[in-house]
């Protein structure tokens, strides 16, 4: 693929469009829009810096910026909150990083049709606390509050609520998108049912930044309920643990989420953050969160649970009611990757059937066994999903290990990423999940959206 | 219970070794002024053994002293200390009774305060007396978020607990004049017994520090306050924290500043990564000079700032320390230029 | 004899619990000096909690019986069963219009009379102080109208036996070491301990548990009715104001990392702190 110069003439006119003060293109201010969360090791590619960064503010200048540089055959790389777990903002072929963190505004909360209009560059944290305010729930939780909603559209972004309320892609009900050359499109709206032609919005939720820039979003919402109840329940052996999730998804309640967590992993969040899990009992942990309309529905619920626990042999029950509680084991599991992170290699997001877990998670510690690496899991266990952090080792085993770990995925009928996506990251292992035609579909497809592949490049498939 | 027979405002002098406590100088430099505003005495009353400061009680403002000195006083003994205060407020009668709000003041107190069957207002910012003689007590309450004003309208004594750090020592005079009054302690119980006593060495308390430097959950992890050490060194000050990572223990409970931990005053505060939670600004906004450091421009601790950084610690502080070395050095350079031309 | 004569006193620790509005900083009217109670989820006092935990460490230790008490509205039900849940064995609630708006005296006067009701015991445990009254005062008043020994800021219990307790005490910068004749009270810190969440079960059991809930009346044998609530209380609260004039903040917000920091070594250095 050709590109064209980021040139002075260019820096000029980008300045044109969105004023002087939000154009970039001094190297220190540019350093923290290069990349993203992913694990420095694992990123085999060098991370470039951009030519510029450029911070609009009205969905105008995004159209502007992006028809200029579709004239000028300029790369864009749009950015959210930077979380990303798979190097889908780093701008490989430099050129203009396209920063959302200007158009934050929460433009509307719908009382009557439960709905929230946004910017798409609104940070997860502070929606919560928008819609928390006037008594609303937005479910989907993928961890870092500082993800932005337009981000986590783009990477349909899950995390542990997922068990129960599904993915990003089930609360978006509308974008506005601009495309590569410019036009803007306004894609579904505050709708539950809309069955009129191909759902393109559905296309542009996940495809990592290469068919779109989303600027706006509509986002439904749910009437915020009791306060949710995490129980953490340690068990002697993972079995028992995998085998209490299964029982728990057939049993008629389903948790808000739940979360399975090895000793290790757990002690290293700990020692990082200068906290302390509630038991030292148990080689793994459950984390299980339960929601309900009042106290009395969420007690019953968790009875029904707490049966489940005890006849899978759980160690005991232990139940997080208070903030401050909750706050800590939250904090404990959701900085477990930062905590590993310095030590790591790389970070598998393998997900397989639910019921296939257990003997997945097995497979994950012969393989550790065998090349004498330490990989310590935690997983979305109701979504099959298991996270196997790699810790350093050299280039050929890890090679070595992730090929194992990824045919064996397949062979379960899984998926080499159930959450934090190809980007640039999985790029050459796409085809473990899918076929050739499939891939030659989405070629086409991102060919006609983006003629002159200048929107991301080098995500997903190469350029 | 008539209260016109109460007279004066009596302070309690806590000792420690044989040395006065300062907090005792506040409350003597407030007891004074409303001693003066209601033209009556100011009393001071010292427990201990082989005390030797009473002189200086009385130049720092008190007209009488009432000393017990026994050797069972060296220790604070709550039973013996109980038993000493209440029987002379009984036989004295002051209007008002004032104690240090110290880890002493406040178990002496209630108990003091229960046994005279008076209200007693814990951990006073502020003090003033009316013509009556009433005396006006205001606290932080809810964490600081409000200041309550809370009287005691008809029991005596007026009892009040006042923090360390938030009154004006009272000036030395040297030249003033007052009588000091030897009691016999009168001590039979022997319920409570003092083992041993130990203070810990090296670092002096933050509340003496004239500079602090303060970390709160802008830091990531416990190791990152090596950075706000850093600094602290540099400025030769000590080193402070918010209430959360105290919590998480992240640092002893001694460097906890807030209404919960430790009410400072230094000459200089400056606070990285604390967003002011009301506790902790009630414990800080006295300092004569506050900077705050916080990437958030909305954090309540800038509303209480002089200087107000918006910028993350983890960019500002290496620049800061890096910036203060490298004058330092360039200091160090002029001086030695300069001697060497002598 | 002698184990005879153990079997037949059992080894009674109370705990004084009391419910606190959650929220770290709890939101207040300045105009109204009302408490803002949307924001105000309501939950056991965090110090009570290691209070419990060390009255159970002590249980195990002894054997014998934990009784948690509270005074509040009827509501407050919910920290003594949240107190059974985390393992005490029995909870007491006063709870009575006239001991509303008591002030400490008032306050501990009440638990005095009610400790009395129940007649035996060796230890009583609180927690430091409340978040909301934040005073630490009840505690030591308590042990005065008893007339017990107390100790405060209680950071580790060195040994305990049937008639005597041995603690170290917090200080300023360093510490005590008592011996206190039982039986007693001790108001304990945060850092004694680190409570453990309860169990679910346990909690589930309590949520159905039976609650004593004593009246005035019920007291009114033991102690004077006069000295309860508000009519016991010496102190007023006459004003609830704002905290603080805010003060005129120069702020930084432009330039890069390394020009903030030249500026702001510029000003301590203006202020003379280098």
């Amino acid at each position: 693929m050709y590109y064209g110069k980021v040139d002075e003439n260019l820096i000029k006119e980008l300045k044109n469009i969105c004023g002087s003060k939000y154009v970039i293109t001094d190297k220190d201010q540019m350093l923290g829009y290069r990349t993203d969360e992913t694990i420095e090791a694992e990123k085999m590619l060098r991370v470039p810096f951009p030519d510029a960064v450029v911070k609009p503010r009205f969905v105008e200048e995004i159209s502007e910026v992006l028809k200029l540089s579709n004239k000028k055959r300029i790369p864009v790389t749009p950015r959210g909150g930077g979380t990303g777990l798979s190097g889908g903002v780093i701008p490989v072929y430099g050129g203009i990083v396209l920063s959302m963190e200007n158009m934050n505004k929460i433009i509307e909360i719908d009382k009557e049709n439960l709905m929230v209009v946004l910017e798409a560059g609104v940070a997860l944290g502070d929606l919560y606390k928008a819609v928390e305010r006037e008594g609303f729930f937005f479910p989907p939780h993928p961890g870092d509050e500082g993800a932005q909603i337009g981000g986590a559209i783009a990477t349909n972004a899950g995390g542990a609520r997922t068990v129960k309320y599904g993915t990003m892609r089930s609360f978006v009900k509308g974008i506005e998108v601009v495309l590569p050359t410019g036009e803007v499109l306004n894609l579904g709206g505050k709708l539950l049912k809309n069955n009129t032609g191909y759902a393109l919005m559905h296309l542009i939720i996940g495809s990592e930044g290469t068919l779109g820039v989303i600027t706006k979003a509509t986002l439904k919402l749910l009437p915020s309920s009791a306060a949710p109840m995490i129980l953490v329940v340690p068990y002697s052996n993972r079995h028992d643990a995998i085998k209490t999730v299964l029982e728990i998804l057939r049993g008629g309640v389903i948790p808000l989420g739940i979360e399975y967590m090895e000793r290790e992993a757990m002690e290293r969040s700990e020692e990082y953050l200068g906290r302390k899990w509630p038991t030292e009992k148990g080689e793994g942990c459950l984390m299980v969160m339960i929601t309900g309309k009042d106290e009395d529905e969420i007690f019953s619920r968790s009875e029904c649970i707490m049966r489940i626990c005890e006849a899978n042999k759980a160690l005991d029950i232990f139940m997080a009611e208070q903030k401050r509680d909750q706050e800590n084991v939250m904090e404990i599991r959701s900085k477990m990757y930062e905590a590993l992170k310095g030590d790591m290699m790389a970070l598998f997001d393998i997900t397989v059937p639910p019921g296939r877990m257990g003997k997945f998670m097995k497979k994950v510690e012969e393989v550790s066994e065998k090349y004498g690496v330490s990989m310590s899991t935690y997983g979305h266990a109701g979504d099959g999903n298991v996270h196997v952090h790699l810790m350093k080792t050299d280039v050929k085993k890890y090679e070595k290990i992730k090929e194992e770990l990824y045919e064996e995925g397949s062979r379960m009928g899984g998926v080499i990423s159930g959450e934090h996506g190809i980007g640039l990251l999985r790029i050459g292992d796409l085809h473990i999940s899918r076929d050739r035609k499939e891939i030659e579909l989405m070629k086409k497809i991102k060919k006609v959206f983006d003629p002159n592949g200048i929107l991301n490049p080098g995500k997903i498939f190469p350029a | 219970m008539s209260s016109s027979e109460y007279e004066g405002v009596m302070v309690f002098a806590q000792q420690k070794d044989g040395k006065v406590h300062p907090v005792t100088y506040e409350l003597l430099g407030k007891g004074r002024e409303m001693a003066d505003k209601i033209g009556e005495s100011l009393f001071c009353v010292l427990l201990g053994s082989g005390m030797e400061e009473v002189d200086e009680l009385i130049y720092h403002g008190a007209d009488r002293v009432f000393l017990y000195d026994d050797p069972s006083l060296q220790e604070f003994n709550v039973l013996h200390y109980k038993k000493c205060i209440v029987d002379l407020v009984e036989e004295e009668k002051p209007k008002i009774f004032l104690l240090g709000a110290t880890t002493i003041g406040r178990s002496l107190g209630p108990r003091v305060a229960a046994a005279l069957r008076t209200g007693l207002t814990a951990d006073c910012t502020s003090l003033d007396v009316d013509e009556e003689g009433n005396l006006i007590q205001i606290r932080p309450a809810f964490s600081g978020s409000v200041m309550a004003t809370i009287k005691t309208p008809k029991s005596r004594p007026q009892m009040a607990t006042v923090r360390y750090r938030v009154m004006e020592e009272a000036k030395r005079d040297t030249s003033r004049r007052g009588e000091a009054i030897k009691k016999r302690a009168r001590i039979e119980d022997t319920r409570i017994r003092v083992l041993e006593r130990k203070e810990f060495e090296g670092e002096g308390s933050i509340v003496d520090a004239d500079i602090i430097v303060s970390g709160g959950r802008g830091l990531k992890k416990a190791e990152d306050l090596r950075i706000i050490r850093e600094v602290a060194d540099l400025l030769k000050g000590a080193v402070g924290a918010s209430r959360p990572i105290v919590d998480d223990r992240w640092i002893g409970r001694q460097h906890q500043v807030g209404l919960s931990g430790n009410t400072v005053r230094p000459k200089l505060y400056i606070a990285c990564g604390i967003s002011g939670s009301v506790q902790h600004l009630a414990g800080m906004r006295n300092s004569n000079f506050i900077i705050a450091i916080n990437k958030d421009p909305s954090a309540p601790i800038f509303k209480e700032a002089h200087y107000g950084f918006v910028e993350d610690l983890y960019e500002l502080l290496p620049e800061l320390i890096a910036e203060i070395k490298r004058r330092r050095g360039m200091k160090t350079a002029c001086i030695t230029e300069r001697s060497m031309r002598i | 004899m002698g184990h005879g004569a153990k079997d037949e006193k059992e080894f009674n620790v109370i705990v004084l619990v009391k419910q606190v509005p959650e929220a770290e900083d709890v939101r207040i009217d300045p105009d109204t000096g009302r408490l803002d109670r949307s924001s105000a989820e309501a939950v056991t006092n965090p110090f009570d909690l290691n209070a419990i935990e060390v009255a159970n460490r002590i249980k195990e230790r002894l054997g014998g019986k934990v009784t948690c008490i509270s005074m509040g509205p009827l509501r407050a039900d919910s920290t003594l069963r949240d107190s059974l849940a985390r393992g005490c064995d029995r909870g007491i609630l006063l709870s009575d219009k006239k001991f509303g708006g008591a002030d400490t005296l008032a306050t501990s006067y009440t638990l005095s009379c009610a400790i009395k009701k129940i007649g035996s015991f060796d230890l009583i445990v609180c927690g430091e102080k409340t978040t909301d009254g934040d005073t630490g005062q009840v505690g030591p008043e308590v042990a005065e109208q008893l007339d017990i020994p107390h100790a405060c800021f209680v950071e580790e219990i060195k040994a305990i036996t049937e008639s005597s307790l041995v603690v170290r005490r917090k200080t300023e910068n360093g510490y005590m070491i008592l011996e206190l004749k039982l039986p007693a009270l001790i108001s304990v810190t945060k850092d004694i301990n680190e409570p453990p969440l309860p169990l679910l079960k346990n909690k589930i059991k309590a949520r159905k548990a039976e609650i004593e809930t004593w009246s005035a009346s019920d007291l009114s044998e033991i102690g004077d009715v006069e000295r309860f609530g508000l009519t016991g209380s010496p102190t007023r609260v006459v004003n609830v104001g704002s905290p603080h004039v805010e003060k005129e903040t120069m702020m930084i917000e432009g330039g890069s990392s390394r020009e903030k920091a030249k500026k702001l070594v510029d000003i301590l250095e203006d202020l003379g702190f280098l």
